[in-house]
């Protein structure tokens, strides 16, 4: 019953595991970084919904202060504000590595490109635990 | 004495100032020399705060002298100021050597992108070691694991950047995890401080049980990803031996090692040894320590290439520190954290021997490697003294590691993994003794090979050189080192 | 792209949308918003200004060599400001005046902070978006 109240919760955790199976199993990249932007958001709906208090306003004060039991708690957005930037930086470079692999090798399943050979060097591929 | 306390703080600060100044220059002889001195004035720092926290014990800094519960706190006791002043000497003399080695390995525009990331990583590496904030330590950790992808992929063959997306993954995965974990933290304790959490975490661990092993689940898979614990460990080897010698050596010797300590702050600072103990993580990290360390060690030796062979290498030492963390008892996370130093300064070395040897001979395998003892006197020498402490000859601090580590086995009754530890050891020797022995006495392979050159500039090797001697010093003062950081862990 | 409809109405709509980004990153302190929220309207202007007249235009406005050095540029100023308010704690030097709540000025270094931080945010995706354009 509890995991049916807490719907923010479940959900996020439930939006975490999708996200982790797909950066996880999926080889095409592009739907490892979609899967990689679900797993971040989740973690946003989870803390963005701790910061929550129902009934209450946001902390910003214009003409009167109301007293602390007025406001929700800011510091989960502020965090999630940062996260987000984390995100947006990550998932950049991820975009921009994809595309270097995209010209040089033609696709973007990470199996195929895994499998292809680039410039070999004595490495061994073969042997256990490579 | 009061202006002290504000250098870890101005460490992070002059680094990151200096990696945005560079963008400001042309020539790349003046990026170099920004680099390198804002790196020396930050070591001058580290050695005043390592000196101030050795008279006056650990101290706080809160940034902008705000409340605790609001700001930014930084906690420097003996462990933190130790590792800042090794990882800033490591910084210091890799980039020293990769003055005269990365013209030749990367192409011209990107060398001052190089020197941008290096300033941003060692930056971000201080801020993980200080910080008292798990927040504040996540992002640094994001910057971190950003900047070094980037000192991997500046060097742009096919192999790097399918190396450096493949370690980009892992660590992203390990980022959602370690964030999952500061918002369940936050969510049943309120706090983004260590030290509070532990407050909050001791008075009611008993009504949030399951969520404190879900956390402390979740931050360990997290950091593990990004420190190469040993299932999770695929990225390292093809990131770490395709990357450019002065970028592999900074990645094998600091990043992970900054992770590792890290993970010991959130277990035994966060939740606190009596606690950790209760739960079966400390089993699952020592098991897999014991894991790394064989499997890391059985790989290496199949191994042809011989930063691969150095990088799976890594993989085993990691598996000595979590193995020290895993044993559960204080003077185990003291081992660590000298293993941590131990292998900060052999590493290093042994990463800018090789790439001395693959920039002269021109060869990557090992087997092309025979009776180059005679051909690169120096270099050789420096190697076989840091494949020494790998492998544990007394004195070096390899041998030390795990001399401790095996008393403590003795001490906590578990016998059984001194022979993980014995063999380990063993399957070192493997894999290190061939290369010595055939580089030494495998003349009879020289007549008919040409070597590119005789001799390595001695200008090359003087880096290597002070490595190897802060090696040996680390070893003799092993005593004393452990007296000094293990009050921290209560001892 | 060659189309005098779309250039006409971006011509007439990018003062507007960057007017927007200013007002957010300017009243960041007393409303919702701040530097990276409007520095992102901003450089959403920037990119449909990319799109529509081509890279050879936006050449004589916005360099990327430029967009690099303004971001160090500022880069570098917040961390000296936010340095002064973080190692100032210490030796108590001088607080800058933290005005009327509501006002305009007010809040101390958080608007100079926001503005930095609004010339980093919308060169830094301008820069990112410029990486994905191939042309």
């Amino acid at each position: 019953m509890t995991l049916l109240h807490n719907y923010y919760e479940s959900a996020s955790i439930i939006l975490f595991g999708i996200g982790l199976c797909t950066l996880m199993l999926n080889q095409n990249l592009i739907k490892k970084i979609i899967g990689m932007n679900i797993m971040d958001t989740s973690i946003f709906l989870f803390l963005v919904s701790k910061g929550y208090i129902a009934g209450r306003s946001a902390p910003i004060i214009t003409e009167n202060y109301q007293g602390v039991n007025a406001y929700v708690n800011p510091i989960p957005s502020a965090l999630i504000l940062t996260g987000i930037v984390v995100a947006v930086s990550v998932t950049a470079f991820l975009l921009a590595l994809t595309i270097k692999l995209y010209e040089s090798y033609g696709t973007v399943d990470l199996e195929e490109i895994l499998k292809m050979k680039g410039d070999d060097h004595g490495v061994n591929n073969k042997l256990p635990f490579s | 004495m009061e202006l002290i306390t504000s250098f870890p703080l101005a460490e992070i600060f002059i680094l990151f100032i200096s990696a945005f100044l560079m963008p400001f220059f042309k020539k790349d002889k003046h990026i170099k020399i920004i680099s390198i001195s804002f790196l020396l004035i930050a070591f001058i720092l580290s050695v005043f705060t390592l000196m101030f926290v050795f008279q006056n014990g650990p101290f706080y800094y809160a940034a902008g002298h705000i409340d605790t519960i609001l700001g930014i706190q930084l906690y420097i006791g003996p462990v933190e100021a130790l590792l800042s002043f090794v990882f800033l000497f490591v910084f210091i003399l890799v980039v020293w050597f990769s003055f005269s080695t990365i013209d030749a390995e990367i192409q011209e525009n990107r060398i001052k992108l190089f020197y941008i990331m290096v300033n941003l990583l060692a930056a971000s590496i201080l801020g993980i070691i200080f910080t008292n904030d798990i927040f504040n330590g996540y992002v640094f950790i994001e910057v971190a694991a950003l900047t070094s992808c980037g000192i991997v992929v500046v060097k742009e063959t096919q192999e790097n950047i399918k190396a450096a997306l493949k370690y980009l993954i892992m660590s992203t995965i390990g980022s959602g995890l370690i964030l999952m974990g500061i918002a369940f933290i936050y969510a049943f304790t309120g706090h983004l401080n260590i030290e509070l959490i532990h407050q909050v975490v001791l008075e009611d661990h008993e009504t949030f049980q399951k969520s404190l092993l879900i956390t402390v689940a979740l931050f360990t898979a997290g950091l593990g990803v990004k420190s190469a614990m040993f299932p999770l460990h695929t990225w390292l080897p093809d990131a770490h031996s395709s990357a450019p010698t002065a970028s592999s050596a900074l990645l094998s010797a600091i990043v992970l090692k900054a992770f590792a300590f890290f993970l010991i702050k959130i277990l035994y600072r966060m939740i606190g040894f009596d606690l950790v103990n209760q739960f079966s993580i400390l089993t699952i990290i020592l098991i897999l320590g014991c894991c790394g360390m064989i499997f890391g060690s059985l790989s290496a030796i199949f191994q042809k290439n011989i930063k691969r062979l150095i990088a799976y290498s890594s993989i085993a030492q990691m598996g000595y520190v979590f193995f020290g963390i895993g044993l559960g008892s204080p003077f185990g996370a003291a081992i660590a954290v000298y293993h941590m130093v131990g292998h900060a300064v052999t590493k290093s070395a042994l990463f800018m021997c090789s790439g001395l040897m693959i920039e002269e001979t021109g060869h990557k395998t090992i087997d092309r490697y025979k009776g180059l003892g005679h051909e690169m006197p120096i270099t050789f020498a420096l190697f076989t003294l840091g494949a020494f402490s790998m492998i544990g000859i007394p004195i070096l601090p390899g041998f030390i590691s795990k001399w401790y580590l095996s008393l403590e086995c003795i001490h906590l009754d578990k016998l059984l993994l001194i022979f993980v530890v014995l063999s380990s050891s063993l399957l070192n020797a493997v894999y290190y003794f061939p290369i010595l022995i055939n580089g030494f006495f495998g003349i009879e392979n020289l007549q008919d090979k040409e070597y590119r050159s005789k001799k390595v500039p001695v200008k090359k090797t003087i880096p290597i050189a002070i490595l190897i001697l802060a090696m040996i010093l680390i070893g003799a003062l092993s005593k004393n080192i452990l007296d000094f950081i293990s009050p921290e862990f209560g001892l | 792209m060659d189309d005098l409809i779309l250039k006409k109405v971006v011509k007439f709509i990018t003062p507007c949308i960057q007017l927007f980004g200013i007002y957010i990153i300017m009243y960041g302190h007393i409303s919702p918003g701040g530097g990276f929220a409007g520095g992102t309207i901003i450089a959403s202007s920037l990119v449909l200004q990319h799109i529509t007249f081509g890279k050879n235009d936006m050449h004589f406005i916005f360099r990327k060599e430029m967009a690099l050095k303004l971001i160090s540029f500022s880069l570098i100023l917040y961390s000296l400001i936010k340095g002064y308010s973080f190692f100032g704690g210490q030796f108590h030097l001088p607080h800058p005046p933290v005005g009327v709540p509501g006002n305009l000025l007010s809040g101390g270094f958080i608007l100079p902070l926001n503005i930095l931080i609004g010339l980093t945010v919308s060169s830094t995706f301008y820069i990112i978006f410029t990486l994905f354009s191939n042309e």
